[in-house]
């Protein structure tokens, strides 16, 4: 149970991540810009290669686990590696809030913006694109969406102690183009390569994905998807362990 | 440790009496980066209401001492402990604030939202608007943290310092970036604290400010230990006074003849006026005497902190 000094720090890390503009555009409106980009010129009957989804419903579920994606691991990484550099996180540390409490405010903080770029691009495609489900599929949907993105939270976290305040916004650029792409969140992963495709399969963004598709589909997510991400989820969660372990003997 | 409850140690070392854990206690510590030994053989402890200036050259182990005190890194040998526990223990009770020079701020809030965490974040904080009085922020509370003068940022790290009620006040350079005025406001609003009954440790390169403020000084070199003291002992301990004079203008001496004259630490001569550092004054102004010599508008004094400081030091680079 966190104490009422991490809420209250989970409390400012919202409101001032509701402050910064660039941060909100990115996070909220831009996934729904792009759903309307890439799935609004293609009819709503065409069957996506490879799924027998529509593109309109394909695109949204990719669309919301981006934005998802997007506000947990920038949100994470960049804010973690900066304020370590400016010394922020070692001011923290000259207070009784626990040494997790940092890690979960921003993590926390970063779940409750990602909630609304999910439901924004929900929003989008019922609105516009007349994207229909059953009620408890929405439910369902955003459950696994919001739920899914832990997963990436944890990476964050993560390159946000592997990195230093300079070189974090590659590092993190790269994983997230790489896990988007070659997940499937911008486009099917069909026409790739054969031996790309077989890559891709083990992606946490192509799991990650696979909860939402499978849900839009009428059925539950698959077991290897919720398998693959709980994998993922340990191994960043360790990372991210390890790291900030090994930082707060240095800071 | 295994059936001391936190209650009973904090019980433990608010008793001021014999038997009462010291505020601070490190106990041979050492701690090295690399091939440099920052820390070396360390030994010392802090008092109930003592207020103590740690003092020391660029590079001699203050920051390094500071961040092992406060449980920043772990001593590579040795034991650390504040009021009978770990640093970090005695943290999370909300015994000690801190501001460092490292510490950085939160971005993209108000003065009052970074004021008000750390009051939240302290197991016995006191009131928001007390703590942005005391620190004397309250006019530019409204105002962002990363639009904040050098000075201004200084007195919100000394508001998160203070946001509670601790027994021990760290603080390393505090005063830098404030002007002269913030400055003696500062200390006042520090003696206050002391008054209370609170340890103060600061680490400060203005001496005026050691000689002034701490009612004990320790003086480190090397990570060692080299005085520990009253401002008035450290200087004895140096050991050295000033000797100043002027000479008649046809006065029949050279430079070789002073140069010469017992107990010299240090010899400066500018046209007829003579400055001299001595271990013995009275054996060295006798010996000015015996040269013939009737020095006129004589001064005999003690060496200023910072004299002593540096001789101190010079001392020991020398061995």
């Amino acid at each position: 149970m966190p104490t009422t000094g991490t809420l209250q720090l989970i409390k400012l890390e919202i409101t001032r991540a509701l402050r910064n503009k660039k941060y909100l555009f990115f996070t909220v409106l831009y996934p729904a810009a792009l759903f309307l980009m890439l799935g609004g010129t293609l009819s709503g009957t065409t069957k996506v290669m490879g799924t027998e989804l529509t593109m309109p419903a394909f695109y949204m579920v990719a669309m919301a686990s981006f934005g998802a994606l997007t506000a947990v691991l920038m949100g994470n990484s960049e804010r973690i590696a900066k304020e370590r550099e400016k010394g922020w996180v070692r001011q923290l540390r000259l207070t009784a809030l626990p040494g997790r409490g940092y890690v979960l405010g921003k993590t926390a903080s970063a779940g409750v913006l990602s909630l609304p770029a999910i439901l924004v691009v929900f929003a989008v495609a019922a609105g516009v694109k007349g994207v229909r489900f059953d009620a408890w599929q929405w439910l369902a949907l955003t459950g696994s969406i919001w739920a899914g993105s832990l997963v990436f939270a944890a990476l964050g976290v993560a390159i946000g102690y592997l990195a230093s305040g300079d070189t974090v916004r590659p590092i993190t650029m790269l994983f997230y183009f790489g896990l988007s792409i070659l997940g499937g969140l911008w486009m099917p992963t069909a026409n790739f390569p054969q031996w790309l495709q077989d890559i891709c399969e083990w992606l946490p963004t192509r799991a990650y994905a696979g909860l939402g598709q499978a849900i839009e589909l009428g059925g539950a997510p698959h077991l290897k998807d919720v398998a693959i991400l709980a994998v993922y989820f340990v191994l960043f969660t360790g990372a991210a362990a390890w790291l900030y372990r090994k930082d707060s003997l240095k800071a | 440790m295994t059936t001391t409850t936190p209650a009973h140690t904090i019980a433990a070392a608010q008793d001021t009496g014999p038997g009462a854990a010291p505020v601070v206690a490190f106990q041979n510590v050492t701690k090295s980066y690399g091939a440099v030994r920052a820390v070396d053989g360390l030994s010392l402890e802090l008092h109930p209401g003592e207020t103590v200036a740690l003092l020391g050259p660029n590079g001699a182990g203050k920051s390094s001492t500071l961040d092992l005190l406060l449980g920043l890194r772990p001593a590579d040998s040795g034991t650390v402990r504040l009021f009978g526990t770990t640093p970090r223990e005695a943290i999370a009770a909300g015994r000690v604030g801190a501001m460092l020079q490292s510490g950085g701020l939160m971005e993209d809030v108000t003065v009052r939202e970074i004021v008000a965490l750390g009051c939240a974040l302290h197991p016995r904080p006191h009131p928001v608007e007390e703590v942005l009085g005391r620190a004397g922020i309250s006019e530019i509370a409204d105002r962002m943290v990363n639009k904040l003068s050098g000075g201004q940022e200084q007195r919100v790290r000394f508001a998160l310092a203070t946001a509670g009620r601790g027994d021990l006040i760290v603080l390393d350079e505090p005063t830098t970036g404030m002007d002269v005025t913030s400055r003696q406001a500062f200390w006042a609003t520090m003696r206050e604290q002391a008054a209370q009954g609170r340890t103060v440790l600061f680490a400060t390169h203005y001496l005026e400010e050691a000689d002034a403020i701490a009612d004990r000084v320790l003086v480190l070199n090397k990570g060692r230990l080299l005085a520990d003291g009253t401002a008035a002992e450290i200087k004895a301990k140096a050991g050295a006074r000033r000797i100043a004079f002027d000479l008649a203008a046809d006065a029949p001496v050279d430079d070789t003849a002073l140069r010469a004259l017992p107990s010299l630490t240090s010899y400066e001569r500018h046209g007829d006026t003579v400055r001299l550092q001595s271990r013995d004054a009275d054996a060295t102004v006798h010996a000015v005497y015996a040269l013939g010599l009737y020095p006129r508008n004589l001064e005999v004094a003690g060496l200023g902190l910072e004299q002593a400081f540096i001789a101190l030091t010079e001392a020991e680079e020398a061995k």
